[in-house]
């Protein structure tokens, strides 16, 4: 197959006013041959979307070259001919949607080629049967969900009868159910129709699925190979930021711990990995002694460590009561949506409080309850023993319970960080000593340095505007901090860290409620979960039970945690295998316990 | 939820109003406009009336929601009114204080009060059965010829449609933003007008500085999309004018020659 993408030794730099340029894309290689598909992974800031950015020449490199369908991306003329050929679909579905109804929108691309109208006609409609939106042809694009966007703007590529599609992080603002269904849509597609398909992602489910991965990290290429050669190298893509899939950092976790070396391509799937870890359990058997048993202690004994500070939670100190609360939007109108159904729950004082449910499921209607942002619907809502469903003094009860919403840096709009901080605490009429005494509090939580807090928030890169917004909550010293997908967008390495902050504000004091898409984040961080489902609770218990109910799960559109997932495979071989272990470390641990493998662990019961 | 607001009061309804072309709507209503300030004797307003109320069954709209319209100049159109009728020369009917209502006066102002409404009722006509988009593409295509001396039609259009298209995201986003800031203790219903105006700041810099990210990602996309311009561009919707756009357009014209021969040519 010929290349349809040839990139050499590209360099590219943003230039920023009296400041020296960053280089974005150090020399990199690529070439990619018509229709396979590729997957670039790496961290915020790695170069990938400038890389993607340079293929479809939306920039030109300061050096090297870039050539795509025969096209050098320097040339006069070339962008035009390249961007017919290589469509784009980038991460915010809102920011791309140019028509305003959806046939419209699919019909932009074919507009600006100037096809003749009856070919626009066909074009669109074969487009929008392909992706499953038909129905909605002459709908408001705004009328559409995330996933359904996603898929509208890869319509509109289709349209074009395009030889190659760029995703650029195209489902990082997709919850994990209409990710799969959007890269499941797209890659039988592509498959179909031969076209070349570039995957630019920090989504290591998704990289799995490509024939060829290339990791990028600072600009340059520090990886490249078939799925199986680059997550192999476990350490190295921990190392990067990003994640390894469940099932190969296991087995990897095991195999290293038990000083056992796995077959190239032998976790390649959950399936191989279940008989890798067979194979190197049974070899390790016949040949156990003391060598090992001091290493498996050490791996047992850090997650029971991470518990060892865990408060003890009272059931019965219960700082938010939720009784048969039911919601109705627009209520009375033929547009009316019963959002929550008798909706009951506590949340104990201390305790993480996980709340998952898919898009939809009513669980930002939920907390908009748990601070008077919505009130007077049939139900009763107390909070610290304020009524928040009518009546109540609502500034008090905002000033208890903070909420965090999605994407919180989009609302920062000070001068100063500081000032921003401050925005809460002055509104609670507090002196300025106190006032200066809590961003600096709150600030050094999140982790900004004092020195940033007099810079304008806008400054700051995403992952500090991010803290910056969180801060802003914390000066206030909620009781109950609610927070609605903190970690979304972010990689996997900002991921970890701004859930760590999470769970170390229970160290101050906090109770937390966590809202959140990702199972895996939920399991890990919470003590015990709300799953809601089309309004109502599907289930609401500790977390491991919860975890452990594929059943309810699979009712309410969820899927098990994905160590869990591959726990229940292994235990059909290790019977006793304890599948509520929420991290690879745990989970291998787990492992060797049942296997008899490992020193009898007493913390039977804590799932971290 | 903010996501039912509607643009303009487009009523979507099957009618022979709904089905004309725009071309010729926004021709026919453009005529009809000037016509009521032509208009200046009782029978010419009551033809008037009588072909308003005509449009009005045959676009199927319910006569409710074309007078709703009314509703935000009904104040104007009391005080033209009133004005009138006070400031009129002649016999007076009564007189409070210094002013007095005169026959002259409650005559012009009658017909004042009528041209105000009848001119509302039709140009919304336009409105009721035509979608904002429609509007804007008809006016794209009634300029061009206008580009040739470098009015920028095809970039006016696109602003409007690209503005039709954003608004509800910027309503639903003002919304989320006002939510988080009332979590942060801002207040927007109480306090002087200088602390509600603080409190609109911390709204308006947040949506202002989002409006920006999107213009340029949305950019971007459109490049990425081979957008360069009008030139060369062709369009999926087709405006046809047919027979009937024609025939409709002859009875507005056959209708403006009644009102010209009832205020000009019958009396002479």
């Amino acid at each position: 197959m010929p290349d349809f993408i040839t990139v050499q030794d590209a360099v590219f730099e943003y230039l920023r006013p009296e400041s020296t340029p960053v280089r974005a894309v150090d020399h990199v290689d690529l070439s990619v041959a018509q229709g396979s598909h590729v997957a670039v992974l790496g961290r915020n800031g790695s170069g990938k979307s400038t890389l993607a950015r340079l293929i479809n020449a939306l920039e030109l490199p300061l050096e090297g070259t870039v050539v795509v369908a025969g096209f050098d991306s320097q040339a006069e003329g070339s962008a035009w001919e390249i961007r017919q050929r290589c469509g784009m679909v980038f991460q915010n579905p809102d920011n791309q949607i140019v028509g305003t109804t959806v046939e419209e929108d699919v019909a932009f691309g074919p507009e600006n080629l100037g096809v003749p109208q009856p070919e626009i006609r066909r074009a669109v409609d074969e487009a929008l049967a392909a992706v499953g939106l038909s129905e909605y042809a002459v709908r408001p694009p705004h009328l559409l969900s995330g996933g359904q966007k996603q898929k509208l703007a890869i319509a509109g590529i289709l349209a074009m009868k395009p030889r190659c599609i760029l995703l650029d992080e195209a489902t990082s603002m997709l919850d994990p159910v209409s990710r799969r269904d959007f890269m499941d849509m797209v890659i039988d597609r592509v498959r179909r129709d031969g076209i070349t398909l570039v995957n630019i992602t920090h989504h290591m489910e998704e990289a799995v699925l490509a024939e060829d991965v290339v990791v990028l990290s600072q600009g340059r290429v520090v990886a490249h190979g078939t799925p199986a050669d680059v997550f192999e190298a476990v350490a190295e893509i921990r190392a990067e930021g990003l994640d390894v899939p469940a099932h190969m950092e296991i087995a990897h976790r095991l195999a290293e711990s038990l000083g056992a070396t796995l077959v190239h391509g032998e976790t390649e799937t959950p399936a191989k990995a279940v008989d890798a870890v067979i194979r190197v359990l049974a070899e390790s058997k016949a040949d156990r002694s003391e060598r090992f048993s001091s290493e498996t202690a050490a791996a047992a004994a850090a997650p029971a460590a991470r518990h060892a500070g865990a408060f003890t939670i009272d059931p019965t100190d219960i700082l938010i009561d939720v009784k048969k609360l039911d919601f109705t939007y627009l209520k009375g109108t033929p547009f009316s949506n019963r959002a929550l159904e008798e909706v009951s729950f506590q949340v104990r004082r201390g305790e993480i409080l996980g709340i998952v449910g898919h898009s939809g499921s009513g669980k930002s209607t939920l907390v908009q309850h748990l601070n008077g942002l919505l009130r007077s619907a049939p139900g009763v809502v107390t909070v610290l023993g304020l009524d928040a469903s009518r009546g109540g003094d609502i500034r008090a009860i905002r000033q208890k319970v903070g909420l965090l919403f999605q994407y919180p840096e989009h609302q920062l709009f000070e001068e100063t960080v500081r000032g921003d901080i401050a925005f809460g605490p002055r509104r609670m009429g507090l002196p300025e000593e106190e006032v200066e005494a809590r961003v600096l509090e709150a600030a050094k939580i999140v982790g900004i340095a004092e020195a940033d807090l007099d810079r304008s928030p806008f400054e700051l890169s995403g992952g500090q505007k991010r803290r910056a917004a969180i801060a802003g909550i914390l000066s206030m010293r909620p009781e109950v901090l609610i927070l609605d997908e903190p970690a979304a967008g972010l990689d996997p390495a900002g991921r970890d860290e701004i859930l760590s902050y999470v769970s170390s504000l229970r160290d101050h004091g906090a109770t937390l409620v966590l809202v959140s898409h990702s199972m895996e984040d939920v399991a890990r961080l919470a003590d015990r979960v709300l799953m809601l489902d089309h309004g109502r609770v599907a289930a609401f218990g500790d977390t491991r039970d919860v975890f452990s109910d594929e059943a309810t799960l699979e009712r309410a559109g969820l899927s098990l945690p994905a160590s869990t997932a591959f726990l229940k495979r292994l235990a059909l071989h290790l019977p006793g295998l304890d599948t509520a272990r929420f991290t690879a470390a745990a989970a291998a641990t787990a492992v060797l316990a049942a296997a008899g493998a490992a020193p009898a662990n007493g913390n039977g019961g804590a799932a971290c | 939820m903010l996501k039912d607001i509607s643009l303009g009061r487009f009523y979507p309804a099957e009618s022979p109003l709904h089905r004309m072309d725009p071309r010729a709507k926004i021709l026919a209503t453009l005529v009809l406009m000037v016509l009521v300030f032509l208009a200046n004797n009782v029978w010419s307003f009551v033809a008037y009336g009588l072909f308003s109320a005509f449009c009005i069954a045959l676009s199927r709209v319910p006569p409710i929601h074309v007078f709703k319209s009314l509703k935000p100049i009904l104040f104007l159109i009391v005080f033209a009114f009133l004005l009138n009728v006070f400031s009129g020369k002649g016999d007076a009917i009564f007189t409070i204080g210094p002013v007095s209502a005169t026959w002259e006066g409650l005559w012009t102002g009658l017909r004042m009060a009528a041209r105000l409404i009848l001119l509302i009722t039709t140009s919304s006509l336009l409105t009721l059965t035509t979608t904002p988009i429609l509007v804007a593409d008809a006016m794209e295509r009634m300029m061009k010829p206008l580009q040739k001396i470098g009015f920028p039609a095809h970039e006016m259009a696109m602003m409007m449609s690209i503005a039709l298209r954003f608004v509800p995201t910027l309503v639903e986003e003002t919304d989320k933003i006002m939510k988080a800031q009332s979590s942060r203790g801002a207040d927007y219903d109480t306090g002087g007008i200088l602390r509600r105006a603080r409190g609109l700041v911390s709204v308006l810099v947040p949506l202002f500085i989002g409006s920006f990210r999107r213009a340029d990602e949305l950019a971007v996309a459109m490049e990425a999309r081979c957008y360069r311009g009008g030139e060369g561009r062709t369009r999926l919707r087709v405006m046809k004018t047919a027979g009937r756009d024609y025939a409709a357009f002859a009875v507005v014209l056959a209708f403006s020659a009644v009102v010209v021969w009832l205020e000009f040519l019958r009396f002479a």
